[in-house]
């Protein structure tokens, strides 16, 4: 019997190739997804999922460490099993995994255990995945192949992850709380972790080569979240680039140079947070012409397409910003565009970014410099939570909110928070972005009191002139 | 006019197909050949006819849908823009129907030609593809017409003559007869008269009224970016196409809507026509095109050069920089910096971005970059608009895209008009130095040649330094000397500083 053949196979079941799955059977395609790790792909099992999983044991232990005074509630001596914070995340990844095969299976959608890589235009060639059973069929054929294979942590050369080196990957499987830790990289991998260890009482060290902590963020988040840091014991190195490291009395010399200067610092483990990489090297791309950009990331056009018309990709393995969210709406975008029932086109200045240490960090669209290097004029309105009732009322009133809107019209250019629950609160500005808003609908609109979504409210007020609270 | 209705649907008549204006200088075009034939049906978007133009061969795109009923224009001859070249009758429809608004109740009352237009006149709905998501369209083309005032105008008779969604649901479906209809273009505002279609044979054009049916009592799906922004530019938004979620009407999509109202889409063709080594050659409708531009330049515009010498050490340092760092998708070229600090100085002196009329000087607000192409036997000019709201790594993506446009043929008529200024780069054919003619109406361009080695004076030390020679022709009429001097001056500033261009 030969092959069936599928309208499309899917490489990779992240959170790009998995919605882009189900969309596809929607739209009433036959589809199959590769996949050699488990369901859901980085995020779920090596990413966002396990890693809130573990943020939120930091906010409970941080809570309860300040309960006594803030509250005025005893707790005694707390006691920590570091094992069985990790082993929660990983019960949470778990299910959730197994909740992504659940929707495979209910949207009657082939998911096949193995390295997929491209054999031709319209062959997808299976390689046995070591410990799993090997596939059916060597190769599978479809009109058209999805690449979503997304990216992997990447490392400094020479440098290989054991005793006490990990990546995001290997920390969110650790389960010994080391007493110190070396954090290179201040994203927001780097900063989640940082401040997960520094809630269960490591001592961290945070290393940026960039003079600012989240390099391209705007500068006052970076400066608020720096400063809450310190707050919290943290050592922060700007402008230090990493040289070298050495294994010394069961943890770690790392040399770094300060301008010119080195300067050695230790600690028993260090994490490794200096971006990812597109995982687009062993895909076969070249045997059907496939061009790849510098860095590794797949050529698309507006729809998706890579140089091979019958081969697409999304996400982290097609282009920046490499985020979960962007990956699905790519995912979605790219096949909607192949049924014929989109157009063309894909709008990125309206994703946003959210990083998941206290106090959150959420953005979207143009930073003020951003805008202002685009030649846009533009109207800054800020909103502190201090100035907040709620936030005043629950005692967290760190952060602000940064509304970014064109001069003439007010319209929405972008917004930055940073504060408590900044994540939950960026989707209003989101949802205003895509709508074209203004200030006027903004700061018209009515927000309940006393909420936190306040502040947004009052940053567009603030952005005419006219916020009452502040 | 058709479009009038389009919050309720279309009524399907007749319209013209007339020559269109593919270019901001194009006078006449010529059909090379016809892709469709009388009695073809014609779709939106379907290939009509290729058409030479003064710039490029184009193919001429329908922009509305029905039965190609008349040609006009025979291939190899020429017509006026605006000319009606053919007739396009509507859909199900041999011929057109009249429809009469309030002001022409003697309007005749709709024949349908083909009974059966009138039986399946129920209802016509497109097709929508699986669960397509209507994208296009202030209203429902498929929505009773009794929703419309144009309803109590329309004779009993008329009532089987549904509404058709010929211009499916796309809001901005003109007839395409608009915009370049010369009658309606002298008299924009011309009193409400019934849509007649002229009977097969009468090149006369039609008139068209400049009203529009009411559009759902202001439910036109619009944003509200796009709602202020046009109240204060004064433009009715119901007259714009939107292409958000069910036609939605987008910021951009009125930008699009002020900046072309262009009714065709059209493209370069890849044809290459060679004459015979020895034999004469006739001239090309671009090569016609470029010698009247150029001696008309040269007749009409004094022009004088400035030239300066430019240390392009730095330049060449921070390319380098972005392509060690792979800070961007695509290579950073030469172009796109010298770009960037022109558009820079031109901000600086926007006398530089300006025409010459004779009852004044018109200094333009945005700054859209023309840059000198060589195509086959001529050259084009892709414009990269409103530079100065672009940084350097968006005119540098910009200019790949036209780039890329080129190679694959895809200009839109956006992309070759409307420049304020233009670059013509000869340094990737090793020039020393050149001067370049200015494009009317403009008032300056920039030549760059090339990068070389030369001996340079660094600190007091004769080092291997990189320059270039950049030579700026201006308009004498008007700049004098010491503002080009001072604008190309301003140029090597930048590019000797490049730091400034990231900002």
């Amino acid at each position: 019997m030969p092959n069936p053949r599928y309208d499309l196979v899917v490489i990779g079941s992240g959170p790009g190739g998995y919605v882009a799955a189900i969309r596809a059977s929607q739209l009433k395609m036959r589809v199959a997804v590769v996949e050699r790790d488990l369901p859901g792909g980085v995020c779920l099992n090596w990413g966002c999922i396990p890693s809130k999983s573990l943020l939120n044991s930091a906010e409970a232990m941080e809570t309860i460490r300040h309960a006594e005074k803030e509250h005025g509630i005893g707790v005694g001596e707390v006691s920590v099993d570091f094992k069985r914070v990790i082993a929660r995340s990983r019960e949470a990844a778990s299910k959730l995994s197994k909740g992504v095969s659940f929707l495979l299976r209910k949207n009657k959608i082939d998911y096949i255990e193995a390295e997929g890589s491209i054999a031709g235009p319209h062959t997808v060639a299976l390689t046995p995945v070591a410990g799993k059973p090997a596939p059916k069929a060597e190769a599978i054929e479809a009109e058209r192949i999805l690449i979503a294979t997304g990216s992997g942590e990447r490392l400094f050369p020479g440098m290989a992850v054991g005793d006490g080196v990990m990546t995001s990957r290997e920390a969110l499987a650790h389960d010994q709380l080391p007493a110190s830790v070396i954090i290179i990289g201040a994203g927001a991998i780097g900063l989640e972790f940082g401040y997960f260890y520094q809630a269960f009482g490591s001592k961290i060290t945070i290393v940026e080569l960039e003079k600012q902590m989240l390099p391209g963020f705007d500068e006052e988040i970076a400066e608020e979240l720096r400063k809450s840091f310190i707050k919290g014991g943290a050592t922060i190195l700007l402008g230090h680039s990493y040289k070298s490291m050495t294994r010394k009395n069961g943890g770690w010399n790392v040399t770094l140079d300060a301008a010119g200067a080195a300067k050695t610092i230790e600690a028993e483990a260090v994490l490794v947070a200096v971006g990812r990489a597109p995982i687009s090297k062993e895909l076969g791309l070249d045997r059907v012409g496939i061009a790849v950009e510098r860095g590794g990331y797949i050529k698309i056009d507006d729809s998706f397409r890579t140089t091979c018309p019958s081969i697409y990709a999304i996400g982290d393995v097609a282009r920046m910003p490499l985020l979960a969210h962007k990956a699905s709406a790519e995912g979605v975008a790219a096949v909607e565009i192949m049924a014929g029932v989109r157009e063309p086109g894909f709008d990125v200045e309206a994703i946003p970014g959210c990083i998941y240490c206290e106090p959150e960090v959420a953005t979207v669209g143009l930073t003020e410099t951003q805008a202002k290097a685009r030649g846009i004029e533009v109207k800054v309105g800020k909103m502190p939570f201090r100035a907040n009732g709620k936030a005043v009322a629950v005692n967290q009133t760190e952060g602000f909110v940064k509304l970014v809107v064109g001069k003439q019209y007010g319209e929405v250019l972008g917004c930055q928070i940073i504060g408590h629950h900044a994540t939950d609160l960026i989707s209003e500005v989101v949802l205003g972005k895509t709508l074209e808003t203004t200030t006027v609908e903004l700061g018209h609109a009515i927000h309940p009191h006393p909420t936190l979504s306040e502040a947004i409210m009052e940053a567009a007020l603030a952005a005419e002139g006219e916020a009452i609270n502040y | 006019m058709l479009a009038c209705l389009k919050g309720k649907g279309t009524i399907s008549m007749s319209s013209e197909i007339v020559m269109p204006k593919l270019s901001d200088t194009m006078e006449e075009g010529k059909i090379i050949r016809w892709l469709k034939h009388p009695g073809d049906r014609v779709s939106r978007g379907d290939a009509l006819a290729e058409v030479e133009t003064d710039k490029a061969d184009m193919v001429m795109e329908a922009f509305d849908e029905g039965i190609l009923a008349e040609i006009r224009l025979k291939e190899g001859e020429s017509a006026h823009v605006g000319a009606t070249i053919a007739i396009l009758s509507g859909a199900g429809e041999a011929v057109s129907a009249s429809i009469p608004s309030a002001a022409s109740a003697e309007a005749p009352a709709p024949k349908p030609e083909t009974p059966a237009s009138a039986a399946r006149s129920v209802e016509r709905v497109t097709p929508i593809r699986g669960n397509k998501r209507r994208r296009n369209g202030n209203g429902n083309g498929a929505e009773p017409i009794e929703d419309a005032k144009v309803e109590t105008a329309i004779p009993a008779a008329a009532a089987p003559v549904e509404i058709v969604p010929t211009a499916d649901e796309e809001a901005g479906g003109f007839p395409v007869s608009r915009d370049f209809h010369p009658a309606l273009t002298a008299h924009p505002s011309a009193a409400p008269t019934a849509i007649v279609a002229p009977p097969p044979g009468n090149t006369s054009v039609t008139t068209v009224p400049e009203t529009h049916a009411p559009h759902d009592g202001g439910k036109v799906r619009s944003s509200p970016l796009a709602r202020r922004a046009a109240e204060e530019a004064g433009i009715d938004i119901s007259q714009v196409r939107g292409t958000g979620p069910d036609g939605r009407v987008t910021k951009r999509d009125l930008d699009n809507y002020i900046r072309e109202q262009q009714l065709f889409r059209f493209r370069r063709l890849v044809a290459p026509r060679e004459g015979l080594p020895g034999t004469r050659e006739e001239l090309s409708k671009m090569r016609k095109t470029i010698a009247q531009r150029m001696a008309q330049s040269k007749r009409e515009i004094p022009h004088f050069y400035v030239t300066v010498e430019v240390d392009m050490e730095e330049v060449v340092k921070l390319k380098k920089s972005f392509e060690v760092t792979e800070l961007f998708e695509e290579n950073v070229t030469y172009n796109d910096i010298i770009i960037k600090a022109t558009t820079l100085a031109l901000t600086r002196y926007p006398r530089m971005n300006a025409s010459y009329q004779d009852d004044g000087i018109v200094i333009y607000p945005n700054i859209n970059m023309g840059v000198a192409v060589a195509v086959e036997d001529g050259l084009i000019v892709p414009v990269i608009h409103e530079c100065e709201r672009k940084s350097l790594p968006e005119i540098s993506r910009a200019s790949h895209q036209l780039v890329a446009k080129a190679a694959r043929g895809g200009f839109t008529g956006d992309d070759l008009s409307g420049a304020t200024f233009t670059i013509s780069n000869m340094g990737m054919l090793g020039v020393e130095h050149f001067a370049a003619v200015i494009v009317p109406p403009q008032a300056g361009i920039l030549a760059v040649s090339a990068v070389k080695e030369k001996p340079v004076v660094r600190n007091g030390q004769v080092v291997v330094g990189k320059t270039m020679m950049i030579t700026v022709a201006c308009d004498h009429r008007i700049i004098d000397g010491v503002v080009g001097a001072r604008f190309v001056n301003e140029i090597k500033r930048f590019l000797e500083n490049p730091a400034s261009l990231l900002v």
